[in-house]
């Protein structure tokens, strides 16, 4: 067992459980220091901090970029350090990710982009064909299907990013720094999309330095700072 | 199945697509694998010329089993029946004591004196028996002895012992130098095709990381490239033997003189389809390989 042990208890509807989890990358040195939470179903949670708090390396080790050196990850009742090779893709089929440089395939266009996530796990091309439209049209992109990539706008293809994430229904999405290349008025428009997802049951967790966007969705806020988790604030009452 | 088969038309779409976008590092590592192919290629022709030349020299390998005096024809050709059955055996003659007389008579006209005034013929009917090219070795003839020396009948045995080892060891050189040679530039333009194809896997390490991102798994990322990798070394292997077919087409004739030095009478040949195809899907193995061992040595893995 790691430093950090296994849970006592834990709540049945939480889908992500970090107990004290650590990572360094060299020796005397943490990105991230003892580091525990939860996340349940439906929970939309900003993860804040400044730069190098370790907000991405929390991120990368919940979908089993990165190995924790401490601790343990629970994702969906995996533990993510002890996944084997062929356990990772497994568990990222029912987790989205979006990033703040989009990270679609140049070459593909945006039906196409979308539907990689099915590919992968086998979803009959007619069926997919369908799935990808619906999603396309929710995040409101179905007339750029035929696009590629480079056509669109910045706002645009992190929606495509999103539709990508969202596509198989992952019950959890990281978003790391989602608005960060958007303007005010585009990351409106992609906060709200996300939200949208959290009140259909997929538990969202939201990595951003922007404080106008915390203060304005008045979710649950966990700061880190130096590695360490500063303050794990409750959602305010009123949302817009 | 039918999500099988969806899997292989995307990766067969992928693949197509990645060709289409990186078609100037495809043309590249193609032409690096027929480079690599025509310096193999031309070894191997060598090699297999040089294998006809000894073939040609192995067809003169006989052995002689002379029988015991006193058989008349039946025994004989019972007897030429029987060693035909023996492991090895190519074909067998039977020599009878006439016809080894009249061979010797006139093969050695000086000695032909020696044979006057003798009443009866001192020569023994024989069996020249020549070996199937494969049993053509100091192992294969062991065991074409011992067969013959069971049969009652045969008195003895004759075979060039030494030209046969002397055959043999040139057979073994041959072959030995061809499969080092040959296993040396295979690992050399092995090496040179891998980091050719590294390259492009490397511009599209963007492309392997979402793919994984996106929870695909290993063969979905790797099959596309090993496609590429496949297609590259089938055109690669097609021009390696287009050239090597002009470079025949145009040398042959303008160096007849040191070739027939080195061949004497055996005709240079090409290769036949068996080893023409063998060059193409040896193409397609090495683009397959560099692509396998340029994903597993990758950037990001």
């Amino acid at each position: 067992m790691s430093q950090g042990g296994e849970p006592a208890a834990a709540r049945p509807d939480a889908l992500v459980r970090l107990f004290h989890v650590s990572k360094s990358y060299q020796a005397g040195s943490w990105a991230l220091r003892d580091v525990s939470l939860e996340l349940r179903k439906g929970e939309f949670c900003f993860l804040t901090g400044p730069s190098g708090a370790g907000k991405t390396t929390l991120m990368r080790l919940m979908f089993g970029a990165e190995q924790p050196s401490e601790g343990q990850i629970l994702v969906l009742g995996r533990n993510v350090g002890r996944l084997s090779r062929g356990g990772i893709p497994a568990l990222r089929r029912r987790i989205g990710v979006v990033f703040q440089d989009f990270k679609l395939l140049p070459r593909r266009t945006v039906e196409e982009n979308v539907a990689v996530t099915l590919e992968v796990v086998g979803t009959p091309a007619r069926q997919a064909r369908s799935r990808v439209f619906a999603m396309l049209k929710r995040v409101g992109l179905q007339h750029r299907r035929h696009h590629y990539p480079r056509a669109l706008s910045g706002g645009e293809q992190q929606r495509v990013a999103i539709a990508r994430a969202l596509v198989n229904e992952p019950e959890v999405l990281l978003a790391d720094e989602p608005t960060g290349n958007l303007d005010p008025e585009l990351t409106v428009e992609i906060m709200d999309l996300i939200a949208d997802v959290a009140s259909r049951g997929t538990a969202v967790f939201v990595a951003t330095h922007d404080h106008s966007l915390v203060s304005r969705y008045g979710r649950r806020v966990v700061r880190l700072e130096g590695g360490h988790i500063a303050e794990d604030a409750p959602p305010r009452r009123t949302r817009p | 199945m039918s999500a099988w088969l969806s899997q292989v038309r995307l990766a067969l779409r992928a693949a197509a697509s990645g060709l289409r976008a990186s078609l100037a590092t495809s043309a590249v590592a193609a032409v690096t694998i027929a480079v690599t192919l025509v310096l193999v290629g031309a070894f191997g022709l060598l090699v297999v010329n040089m294998e006809r030349l000894l073939d040609r020299f192995g067809e003169d390998l006989r052995v002689s089993a002379f029988l015991v005096e006193g058989l008349d024809a039946d025994a004989q050709e019972a007897l030429r029946a029987r060693a035909t059955e023996a492991p090895g055996v190519l074909s067998v003659e039977l020599v009878t004591e006439e016809q080894a007389l009249d061979r010797f008579r006139r093969s050695r006209v000086s000695r032909a004196a020696l044979l006057e005034g003798l009443e009866d013929n001192p020569l023994p009917a024989s069996l020249e028996i020549a070996l199937v090219p494969e049993r053509r070795s100091r192992e294969g003839l062991a065991l074409l002895i011992q067969a013959l020396e069971a049969i009652p009948g045969i008195a003895e045995l004759g075979y060039g012992h030494e030209w046969v080892e002397g055959y043999a060891r040139a057979l073994s050189l041959v072959r030995g130098l061809a499969t080092l040679l040959g296993a040396v530039l295979i690992v050399a333009s092995l090496l040179i095709v891998t980091g050719t194809i590294r390259l492009a896997v490397y511009a599209r390490r963007e492309e392997i990381q979402i793919l994984e991102l996106v929870g695909a798994g290993y063969a979905f990322v790797v099959a596309p490239f090993l496609i590429e990798g496949l297609v590259q070394g089938m055109a690669g292997g097609t021009l390696a033997l287009g050239v090597l077919f002009g470079l025949y087409q145009v040398l042959v004739p303008t160096l007849r003189g040191s070739i027939e030095v080195l061949l004497g009478d055996v005709q240079p040949a090409f290769f036949d389809l068996a080893g023409s195809l063998w060059i193409v899907l040896g193409g397609a193995a090495l683009g397959m390989l560099g692509s396998a061992a340029a994903l597993i040595r990758g950037p990001d893995r």
